[in-house]
């Protein structure tokens, strides 16, 4: 197993799952993240047999397909009803980039 | 008898039989949850169309119309269950405000057998915990004692049976959130088999191990539930297609010659002295029942705690990417898209959930994908293989469904892992998609549940609920309840 993460690895783990952790929580979320990561390295003492497949699904079931028929879904009102911030049609969000000009 | 005190199929009786009405019915309980629910927390929200739609059943059935098979019975659903146009919240401030615009599969079919949803239970915060104290509305108190945890995340589903202020719920179990708080509060609860039940509509954790099933005083309610409930759903592409049995006609075929496995490792190590006997005993009762007791071996098992706290994490951390500030009604303040996203998500998560979902992100990240994703997917393999051997020798695997009576609020806060071996018994049945379910036995010499746990091979949760029946025909556990006004225990 990798090495356990110290602290910029924390903020790096929290820069990609896009969480703004402050400095006292990243300390707490680090080191409990340790201790998981300790006590899942057990999985390294586990001795696979050769060849192994890894089981992703709790049923190894067929595809699912359908005919490819139109069918009335969620009108888009009820939808952007939840929406923090629409202007009725799409969604609407901050700026994608920053302003540096000023 | 007043009708909190009567099992879900006998309320149904006297409703079609005109003995009460479904409008008496409901504002029965919607009494009972007026007195209690401040003292357990039991309900986030009370449904307000409730008693207007009992007053239509009741039209309904003076007309003469024909009705559904529930009809007029109040049932509490989880709150990460949607019900079209009433806020869903997964016990998250992130969806405080949420109110999704269709119902869950399961609940359309409840409403078409006319049930009536009287109320969203508290849960664990995306259900992720073992206590539902992760929940952003509050801890739920287990009503047999109210200084403890009702067990999660089903927690609220599970207190609000036993207390009756409901008298059937519907739960999910990714790890053991249906069988661990039923275990804890002293109720049945069934997590059927991977696939058996449509998933849609159910806010998702970790989408290979989910599943919707039902929380019930007794395995005949279970079972009338899991007939309206189960069977494919073309919304749910991972719901099965396999026949669904009748589970109430099987119910009292006796149990001679039935195969019951039992692993002596699970009945050693870490369990408490207690539990133990009390299953020992009911492994008697299934002795007289005629069933044949046979020792068997789940290597693997030991690992499920480690596979699953891999596995379930990545999931979650993919699942929940989608709660970004842009589309499920909370958004944090920020100057750029990027910041809205952290801030957001800092702000509208719990702590259990931003750790699982940094466990997940770490695991999944470049590097490490095959030491920890990957190794946890073939444990896992190992354990199901471990699954399919039993189940060669026997037709059920019996055990305890925790290895303690419900824990004191708070006890488990500070350590993540203690609260994560809660589940040690019941994680497996998830990650190999087979059913399970959890009845009460002997209760501990303090009066607090013991549950236990039979798990059967994938789509024969009609084996398990027949066994759960037979052993409630000859037990009386199952009929007890919490006294009130409710007590706390030292």
């Amino acid at each position: 197993m990798p090495e356990t993460p110290e602290q910029p690895t924390v903020n790096q783990v929290a820069k990609l799952a896009r969480i703004h952790l402050d400095e006292q929580q990243l300390t707490s979320s680090g080191e409990k993240l340790k201790q998981i990561l300790e006590f899942v390295s057990q999985l390294e003492q586990v001795e696979l047999p050769k060849d192994i497949e890894p089981f992703f699904g709790a049923i190894e079931s067929v595809n699912a397909i359908r005919e490819d028929n139109l069918q009335t879904s969620v009108p888009r009102e009820k939808i952007l009803d939840n929406a923090p911030e629409s202007d009725g049609e799409f969604y609407l969000v901050p700026p994608v980039f920053r302003n540096t000009d000023s | 008898m007043t009708l909190s005190a009567l099992n879900a199929d006998v309320i149904v009786d006297q409703l079609n039989a005109g003995e009460v009405t479904a409008t008496d019915c409901v504002q029965h309980f919607l009494d009972r949850i007026q007195v209690h629910n401040a003292e357990l927390n039991a309900f986030i929200r009370v449904s307000e169309s409730a008693l207007e739609q009992a007053e239509a059943i009741d039209q309904r059935r003076k007309a003469g119309e024909s009705l559904g098979c529930l009809a007029g019975l109040p049932i509490a659903i989880k709150d990460g269950i949607c019900v079209s146009g009433q806020p869903t919240t997964a016990g998250s401030k992130m969806l405080e405000n949420f109110s999704p615009p269709y119902d869950a599969t399961i609940v359309e079919r409840l409403k078409s057998a006319d049930a009536i949803i009287i109320g969203k239970t508290n849960m664990d915060e995306f259900a992720m915990g073992s206590s539902t104290e992760n929940s952003f509305f509050g801890p739920t108190n287990n009503p047999w004692a109210t200084n403890r945890v009702p067990g999660g995340s089903s927690g609220g589903s599970a207190a609000c049976v036993a207390a009756r202020l409901a008298p059937v719920a519907i739960g999910s179990d990714t790890g053991g959130s249906i069988r661990q708080p039923a275990s804890f509060c002293g109720i049945t609860g069934l997590k059927p088999s991977y696939g058996r039940v449509s998933r849609y509509g159910l806010i998702a954790f970790a989408s290979s191990l989910d599943q919707i099933g039902p929380m019930t005083r007794t395995a005949k309610e279970s079972a009338l539930l899991m007939s309206v409930i189960a069977g494919f759903d073309p919304r749910d592409s991972t719901s099965s297609k396999e026949q669904v049995s009748d589970f109430l006609k099987s119910l009292e075929t006796p149990l001679a010659g039935v195969r019951i496995g039992v692993c002596r490792d699970h009945l050693n190590e870490g369990l408490d002295v207690e539990v133990k006997t009390k299953i020992n005993d009911a492994i008697s009762v299934f002795k007289q029942l005629g069933a044949n007791i046979e020792e068997i071996e789940l290597p693997q098992t030991k690992s499920a705690i480690a596979a699953y706290y891999i596995i379930a994490p990545c999931e979650a951390s993919s699942n929940l990417a989608r709660y970004d500030g842009v589309r499920y009604t909370f958004r944090a303040q920020a100057n750029d898209l990027e910041e809205m996203y952290r801030n957001t998500r800092g702000q509208g998560f719990g702590d259990e959930v931003k750790q699982r979902i940094m466990l997940g992100t770490y695991a999944l990240s470049s590097g490490y994908y095959e030491a920890y994703y990957l190794k946890a997917s073939k444990v896992r393999r190992m354990i199901k293989q471990d699954y399919d051997e039993a189940f060669k020798k026997v037709d059920l695997i019996l055990g305890p469904t925790t290895p303690t009576p419900a824990f004191k609020l708070g006890q488990h806060t500070e350590d993540p892992l203690a609260m994560y071996l809660a589940d040690i018994y019941t994680v497996s049945a998830n990650l190999a998609g087979i059913p399970a379910i959890s009845v009460p036995v002997e209760p501990s010499s303090t009066g607090l549940p013991i549950g236990l746990q039979l798990q059967g091979r994938a789509f024969e949760e009609n084996t398990l609920l027949r066994a759960a029946h037979q052993f409630q025909n000859e037990t009386l556990w199952h009929t007890a309840s919490p006294s009130e006004p409710w007590r706390t225990q030292s």
